[in-house]
């Protein structure tokens, strides 16, 4: 069963049942993975997966079914579910789809086509040999592995909209375990774009390196100090907060940035933008979930903030146009709001000039428990970190098991320098996140 | 679900090339939640989840291929790309399924699936309007009730071809108070393997808005939590989220089997305090986290972990049994047919100690009483974990004193469960979402209130 022949079934289901303002989003993905332990292949997987989410507005309210069966004998009862949900909402919200026939910005990069699964198996055996070429440290429990995935997206609606988009991708993923006799430490490391010319030597090498500095780590002195946040760091911190972005939140009471366009947020240097056309985005796309057209915006501009992220029911309780960020985080969500690629633009510092400028602080390469020690409403978080002290200006030795503790909004004020280089890390789909090293002055540590 | 006759074939499609272990996992699933927030019912998701992940071994290697189409045709091609992925070979395993009938422990009165919107949006009404009721420092209260009725199907070459039927029900109230132009959350989730029948005696409604909310409005006007090393009396219920990461993830074979745990190679020794029992427990019947059978069809089992301090066990599913040369012990799960079942947790939970549980809070001197744990993580190779404390007090000279916000404890596992070094009677069991491989699973954790000598407790 293909979408197109479901899609017939639901068009002549919603007729029947007397609907005529709807909309179905489609999604498939297909992923192939190969996985290596101890020189061998262990693992190997092959996914399809993929679903229908019908919306349809009755009575001015936005019902919701879904299915994964495409089956024409289920038409009807998603449909009818769905108009039997809408009936049960109370919102008062204006409910909207998007019109058809508007402009899209052209994407530059397609599908690209996939590996094939041979590639991905000496992709993955490369990686094991490559790791334990890498230092006489490294032990068995590290493994390699490669990964290819498709994924469909298509919205058709009432309104005449009419939108497909077909993305690919590949990674490689290796994660180093050392040991020095006494204690074990370990890293990842993920590697992403046209895989055929990943470096695997060089990641499963950096992996293992990373993996090497932790050994021997030290609790780190409790105490207030300068903090730079690696881009890493800095980059899983953004992406745990950035719904304080989204007008959703705002007017629902859940973020303190509600009304503060126009006003000075963070401090002058920082310019945080959302671009879903980022040059190492995966998954660049010029529609969102409900199929308004995307563009790249700064959120935060030298230290005000410009605009909160909509869809097109928060922009029209707001008075304002949507910046077409409605998302859903799987097909069967209700629509919401996230930013694309979301990073703070680069300073003119560089990565030694900011670490002699925290001379004495911790720098923070890893934090932990984002999603229990954040709390994303206060903007309070006591999170788990590590990595190293600045020691005469320069990384020093490697520090673990203490915790770095704030609040988000403050330290958007308190940023004192941001280095001149962005980086986008982590796996990073259609939503990714990036930033510099970030220096932050007076943050509280705790550890020994 | 699919017939007997069906799987048969479809196994041996999926033996061909020479595996010596096949396994289909069919799933129909209906997930179900309502959404309030300010004081309407906003959206209502309603998804059918279905289809079908089939696993052929051969030694020490697994393949895994899913599919949404069910069909036999669909099936068979799904089992032909797992069969294909081992290589060439011949069939060396017979493949006669026999239906099993496990039983069922877990009653159901009132399936969700059965019960109209309307009913469900007024149970959800009562918890958040209780929430809204409690105070005017109350801004907001976001509420969920969500039901999912998870029907599976598991047949293997080893001739298990066995039905079940998951119905688990919960409502989530999360308040928020504001004071002074600060804003505090308060949540409440309670969780049962029931129907709609658990709002009638096990959980009130109500009781679950005002504790959110009582939550909330107390830590507005906390002040923060003061770093350093220290003790910490750790509620009972969902402060057993401390074993649970401390310890539990890194007795999951998933990291045992290769070496990268903590607690590898440790069985028969000391590994905790001698006051600490630990148990996990699939087959307390409507607990959140129990089950009847795994997700590989072994029988689900009251595993103690570790029993007066000594490791006992370790948890473990059937493919990373034939690493560690161990029996399966009923341990795994997967959230769905897209993800490859590996070992995981039910309930876990430290057993009941002989501590008074005032003697526990009158042995500090200056600590915190963490009455309420948030989530947390851990990373089973080094045992660094964290967690997050949603209602805490300072403690001193014996004697709970003034609430504070944001703290958090960080620590190593295996240092933790040896300074866990008194145990209450107040054993509890809190419901939560473990994440891990295999996808998003619920699980209960629990414990009386302990004391854990020291730990650091991160602030400012």
């Amino acid at each position: 069963m293909d979408f197109n022949t479901f899609r017939q079934a639901v068009v002549e289901a919603a007729a029947k049942q007397g609907i005529t303002e709807y909309e179905l989003y489609y999604q498939s993905s297909e992923s192939t993975g190969i996985g290596a332990f101890a020189h061998e292949i262990n693992e190997f997987s092959s996914s399809v997966e993929g679903g229908v989410c019908f919306r349809c507005i009755v009575g001015g309210r936005m019902g919701y079914a879904s299915t994964e069966r495409l089956e024409p004998a289920e038409a009807a009862d998603l449909v009818a579910r769905a108009a039997s949900n809408a009936a049960s909402l109370e919102s008062d919200d204006r409910e909207f789809l998007c019109e058809g026939g508007k402009t899209y910005e052209p994407l530059e990069r397609t599908a690209a086509p996939l590996p094939a699964t041979e590639e991905l198996v000496a992709a993955a055996l490369a990686g094991q040999d490559a790791l334990y070429a890498a230092d006489p440290a490294v032990i068995d429990g590290s493994r390699s592995s490669a990964e290819c995935a498709k994924t469909e997206i298509a919205i058709v609606n009432s309104k005449g909209l009419d939108l497909r988009y077909e993305n690919s991708f590949a990674v490689f993923m290796s994660m180093a375990v050392v040991s020095d006799g006494h204690e074990m430490a370990n890293d990842y490391n993920i590697k992403s774009g046209d895989f055929s010319k990943i470096d695997i030597k060089a990641a499963a090498g950096e992996s293992v390196s990373n993996a090497k500095s932790k050994l021997g780590a030290d609790v780190a002195p409790t105490g207030t100090s300068p903090v730079v946040f690696s881009p890493e760091a800095m980059s899983s911190l953004l992406g745990t907060y950035s719904g304080v972005f989204s007008g959703e939140n705002a007017r629902r009471g859940l973020s303190l940035l509600a009304g503060k366009e126009g006003e000075k947020v963070a401090a002058d240097m920082v310019t945080l933008v959302d671009d879903p056309f980022y040059k190492d985005s995966k998954m660049p796309i010029n529609f969102d979930a409900e199929g308004s057209p995307t563009h790249r915006k700064n959120v935060i501009e030298n230290g005000r903030l410009t605009t909160l992220l909509h869809n097109l029911k928060t922009a029209a309780a707001a008075g304002v146009e949507t910046t077409g960020n409605a998302s859903k985080s799987s097909y069967d969500s209700p629509v919401g709001i996230r930013p694309f690629t979301m990073y703070i633009a680069p300073g003119t510092t560089t990565e030694e000039e900011l670490l002699k400028k925290a001379d004495g602080g911790v720098l923070i390469t890893s934090l932990g428990g984002l999603h229990a020690g954040a709390n994303v409403v206060s903007g309070d978080f006591s999170l788990q970190s590590s990595g190293y002290m600045i020691e005469g200006g320069k990384k020093g030795k490697a520090v673990k098991s203490f915790t770095v503790a704030g609040n988000f909004y403050t330290l958007l004020q308190s940023i004192a320098d941001i280095s001149d280089t962005v980086k986008l890390p982590g796996f990073g789909g259609m939503t990714a996140f990036g930033s510099p090293s970030v220096l932050v002055e007076g943050l509280s540590i705790a550890g020994k | 679900m699919i017939s007997r006759q069906i799987c048969e074939a479809v196994l041996r499609k999926a033996v061909s090339t020479g595996a010596d272990y096949a396994e289909i996992f069919a799933e129909n699933t209906l997930d179900h939640s309502i959404n309030m927030i300010s004081g309407k019912v906003e959206s209502i998701n309603d998804a059918v989840i279905a289809g079908a992940g089939i696993r052929v071994y051969k030694g020490l290697r697994s393949v895994m291929a899913t599919t949404i189409d069910t069909s036999e045709a669909g099936l068979m091609r799904c089992a032909e790309k797992a069969a294909s992925a081992l290589g060439e070979g011949t069939a060396e395993l017979e493949i006669c399924l026999h239906e099993r009938l496990y039983g069922d422990i877990h009653p159901v009165r009132i399936v969700p699936a059965t019960v109209a919107n309307a009913d469900k949006i007024a149970v959800l009404k009562e918890g958040v309007y209780a929430a809204k009721e409690y105070s005017d420092a109350i801004k907001q209260v976001t509420g969920t009730l969500l039901d999912i009725d998870h029907n599976i199907l598991i047949a293997t070459s080893e001739g298990i071809y066995a039905e079940d039927r998951q119905i688990r029900t919960r409502l989530v109230v999360t308040a928020v108070a504001e004071k002074n132009g600060e804003t505090q959350t308060g949540a409440c989730r309670p969780g049962r393997r029931m129907g709609m029948e658990m709002f009638e005696h096990e959980v009130s409604a109500r009781d679950t808005g005002i504790h959110a909310a009582k939550q909330a409005v107390t830590m507005a006007g906390a002040g923060y939590c003061p770093a350093g090393v220290m003790p910490v009396a750790i509620g009972n219920g969902f402060g057993g989220v401390i074993f649970h990461e401390a310890c539990g993830h890194s007795l999951e074979a998933t990291s045992v089997a290769y070496g990268t745990s903590q607690f590898a190679g440790k069985l028969g020794t000391q590994i905790a305090n001698p006051k600490l029992t630990a148990i996990d427990d699939g087959t307390i019947p409507n607990a959140w986290g129990s089950i009847n059978f795994d997700d590989e069809g072994t029988p689900a089992r009251k595993n103690v972990l570790i029993e007066n301090g000594i490791l006992k066990s370790y948890m473990i599913d059937k493919f990373n049994a034939r690493r560690m040369g161990m029996a399966p012990t009923g341990s795994a799960r997967r959230q769905s047919y897209a993800y490859t079942t590996t070992s995981r947790m039910t309930n876990t939970y430290i057993a009941e100690g002989k501590d008074d549980n005032d003697e526990i809070i009158a042995s500090i001197e200056y600590g915190l009483f963490a009455k309420e744990m948030g989530g947390g993580s851990v990373n089973p190779a080094t045992g660094e974990f964290n967690f997050a404390v949603n209602e805490g007090y300072l403690v001193r000279n014996g004697k709970i004193c003034e609430p504070v916000r944001g703290a958090s404890l960080v620590g190593k596992g295996s240092d933790v469960i040896m300074n866990i070094d008194m145990i209450g009677t107040n054993l509890d069991l809190g419901q939560g979402m473990c994440g891990s491989s295999s996808g998003s699973i619920p699980t209960n954790v629990g414990q009386p209130l302990i004391r854990v000598s020291s730990i650091t407790v991160g602030g400012r």
